[in-house]
């Protein structure tokens, strides 16, 4: 700034920079308000009434409600339901992916040289693949008469149960078919992660006589651990919202054993409860974001 | 900053305020009444004489496809209107039509399912149906479909009614069954007689209902009393449900949902009979069955030997500026002669009586036991939540036949549910 600036125009260059940043600020803004704020807001305000389908010619003449919906749907069996299994599929699916992703980023690392980018590619392609299609096939492999899985069983003369039609199994089907889709895109993080960790810390491990098993828990764990945050959080919320598979291959059923509380939202939606699935969508809000307020917890660095 | 953060909470607890003011709902209290398809109130004669102008008419599915070619014939016979055809995904269609009431941005003439109609007219999207259109001339069951509140609001397109669907050449000489002790003996000894399963019952899952209700309606229960509340649990509810499960207790039907589809195994007769709506002839005709081999049977008779009505009614909607043509359009689509015509295109069943005098309608065996069981045929009521309870039905029945509910408790658990969910009006 010039010596010969006074203090009113040094104000009024601050106001100018004030108003160029708003302005590059502004498109996104408005977006953000229009599309994203505005419709929170009004969900929110939505979740408080008892607005159905055919309230929808004369919105205003609905009553507010309090919390009544977030009490219906809290004492729901069926949402009680549907949360367990949720739960379940999260904390089964998330571990279980996160093994394997790391198990195939390791592999695919240090042991396997010969035919990588063919490993890689396989273990990546289920993550671009529509989960449509993938939900699809994964049901013509499960059938319980004409299912793959259970005609390979049967040359054996083994009896092989409903994968998906039988309640104790179907949400286990589920999970691993997950966690067999999940697991590329751990794997491409965590090994990019891997890339990160310096030779020497290794080299100087094993001069002192460290077995690889010390040196995957002393210095790949600990170094890896912003990495294992992250993949924890995509994989949790993106478990949390466990859907597709559900409405593809089971519907939530049988006898509701693979209903999810998308699935739950998803269908009082479609009964045009539009107050009610507000609520529901409010308390999955409240999952997801305790779930990632867990793993901070639990992923935290401790050196710091 | 801190008085202007303070200025921006007050002006928007002020914009709630105002908001949450200009809410809710009136009294008007507009009786729960739920007509039985008896004397439904219409709407003053619109002239449909001299109709002119353009209407857009909305179909699904096969109907949306076939429709254009009706559409021209009676756009010869009424130069003065022009109508759009425009084909909706079964998919999509609830969702669009629903869109279209909220922004008023509305075909003229949409085709609704039967199990819409409370949910749209409540909405307030439908217009009533005028007096030009003579309710008698519908079956009952369908015509039934089109009553909300006492007042018709459609007009019945095409119907379709269940049966028991059984193979002749297992065992011998299959009879068809009479009360519900023949079917069960009939199940009996076609599975005795090398059928693996007697029957295939569907074991809840989506639209299950559509199979229990006829034996609920058969014990003589109906779904809702005359005071418009639930009466989906007592005696004839234990009796239709336990019935039901009895085939499943026994190992008549398989016991969980199948991956292979019915008529496949109809057709090498591994499963002798299911019940099924009218759709299931070429299909199982097309999977290989013997047309000689498998006939089609009446709904056992205990109390009552009614079926399941279904199908798709044609409404004009509330916001469509052409009524006039519009109404033409659903009377000339509802002419016996253009109903039996429509029949030969889509195989759709006729929903006006007297299309089945004439043609194959009348002399085809299979058919016309469908045309008798339509005379005896329900529809459940026409509210706007029945999806969900529908939904609720749905679940108990896989709870009692998959699980192990006992019939008593699930008729308790279906009237508790649905009257949490009411009627929605």
């Amino acid at each position: 700034m010039g010596g010969g600036s006074s203090p009113s125009t040094a104000g009024r260059s601050r106001w100018r920079e004030t108003l160029t940043a708003w302005s590059f600020a502004l498109p996104f803004l408005l977006l953000f308000l229009v599309f994203m704020a505005g419709p929170i807001l009004i969900a929110m305000v939505t979740s408080f009434t008892d607005l159905r389908v055919t309230d929808i010619r004369n919105p205003f003449a609905i009553e507010f409600i309090g919390l009544d919906n977030y009490l219906a749907v809290l004492g729901d069996p069926r949402f009680q339901k549907a949360a367990a299994n949720t739960a379940v599929f999260v904390f089964v699916g998330v571990p279980l992916t996160m093994a394997l992703g790391l198990a195939a980023a390791v592999g695919l690392n240090q042991g396997i040289v010969k035919f990588r980018t063919f490993f890689r590619v396989g273990f990546y392609l289920p993550v671009v693949t529509s989960i449509v299609a993938i939900a699809v096939v994964w049901r013509l492999l499960l059938g319980t008469e004409v299912g793959l899985i259970n005609s390979t069983l049967s040359i054996f003369g083994i009896d092989g149960p409903g994968w998906i039609s039988d309640e104790r199994y179907a949400l286990w089907s589920m999970i691993a078919m997950a966690a067999w889709r999940g697991l590329g895109f751990l794997m491409v993080i965590f090994l990019a992660g891997l890339q990160t960790i310096p030779r020497d810390l290794y080299e100087a491990a094993e001069v002192d006589g460290a077995s690889a098993w010390q040196r995957f828990k002393g210095i790949t764990i600990p170094l890896l651990r912003p990495t294992l945050l992250f993949g924890a959080v995509m994989t949790g919320i993106g478990y949390v919202q466990f859907f597709e598979e559900a409405y593809v291959m089971t519907e939530g059923g049988p006898l509701n054993s693979t209903l999810s509380m998308v699935l739950y939202a998803y269908r009082q939606f479609g009964f045009g409860n539009y107050g009610y699935t507000a609520a529901t969508a409010f308390v999955l809000f409240v999952a997801v974001a305790t779930l990632t307020i867990v793993q901070f917890r639990l992923f935290r660095d401790e050196t710091r | 900053m801190r008085t202007r953060q303070r200025l921006g909470a007050v002006l928007l607890t002020l914009g709630m305020v105002a908001v949450l003011a200009a809410c809710g709902r009136g009294d008007d209290d507009n009786g729960d009444d739920n007509g039985d398809g008896t004397a439904a109130s219409q709407a003053p004669e619109v002239d449909t004489g001299s109709a002119s102008g353009e209407i857009d008419v909305w179909a699904m599915g096969a109907e949306g496809e076939a429709l254009g070619a009706f559409a021209e014939s009676f756009m010869d016979e009424f130069p003065d209107v022009t109508v759009n055809v425009t084909p909706v995904p079964w998919d999509a269609a609830h969702d669009r039509i629903v869109n279209a009431m909220a922004g008023g941005e509305v075909p003229d003439v949409s085709m609704v399912g039967t199990t819409w109609m409370g949910e749209f007219a409540t909405l307030g999207g439908l217009d009533p149906t005028p007096a030009n259109i003579d309710g008698a001339q519908f079956f009952e069951g369908a015509w039934g479909t089109t009553v909300v509140d006492g007042t018709s609001y459609a007009v019945p397109w095409y119907v379709e009614t269940r049966l028991l669907y059984y193979r002749t050449d297992i065992g011998e000489g299959a009879e068809a069954p009479a009360t519900w002790d023949d079917l069960k003996a009939l199940a009996a000894s076609m599975q005795e007689a090398g059928a693996e399963y007697g029957i295939s019952l569907q074991p809840g899952g989506t639209g299950a209902w559509q199979t229990y209700m006829p034996f609920f309606w058969q014990a003589g229960g109906e779904i809702m009393g005359e005071d418009g509340s639930f009466t989906l649990d007592g005696e004839p509810c234990v009796e239709a449900l336990t019935y039901y499960d009895s085939f499943f207790e026994e190992g008549l039907t398989p016991a969980a949902a199948e991956d292979v589809p019915v008529e496949g195994r109809f057709a090498n007769g591994e499963i002798a009979s299911f019940i099924s709506g009218p759709w299931m002839m070429s299909i199982v005709e097309d999977a290989g069955t013997d047309p000689e081999a498998y006939t089609v049977a009446h709904q056992p008779t205990e109390e009552a030997g009614t079926s399941f009505v279904g199908g798709s009614n044609l409404a004009v909607l509330a916001d469509s500026d052409n009524k006039d043509a519009a109404w033409a359009f659903i009377e000339y689509l509802s002419r016996p002669d253009v109903q039996a015509a429509w029949y030969e295109e889509v195989s759709a069943l006729p929903a006006v009586q007297a299309a089945w005098d004439e043609g194959v309608l009348s002399s085809d065996e299979r058919l016309s036991e469908f045309g008798s069981q339509l005379e005896d045929a329900k529809a459940p009521p026409s509210i706007a939540s029945w999806e969900q309870v529908a939904a609720e039905i749905d679940s108990v029945i896989e709870q009692v036949t998959v699980g192990d509910m006992a019939p008593e408790e699930g008729c308790t658990v279906m009237q508790e549910a649905a009257t949490g969910i009411g009627t929605g009006q």
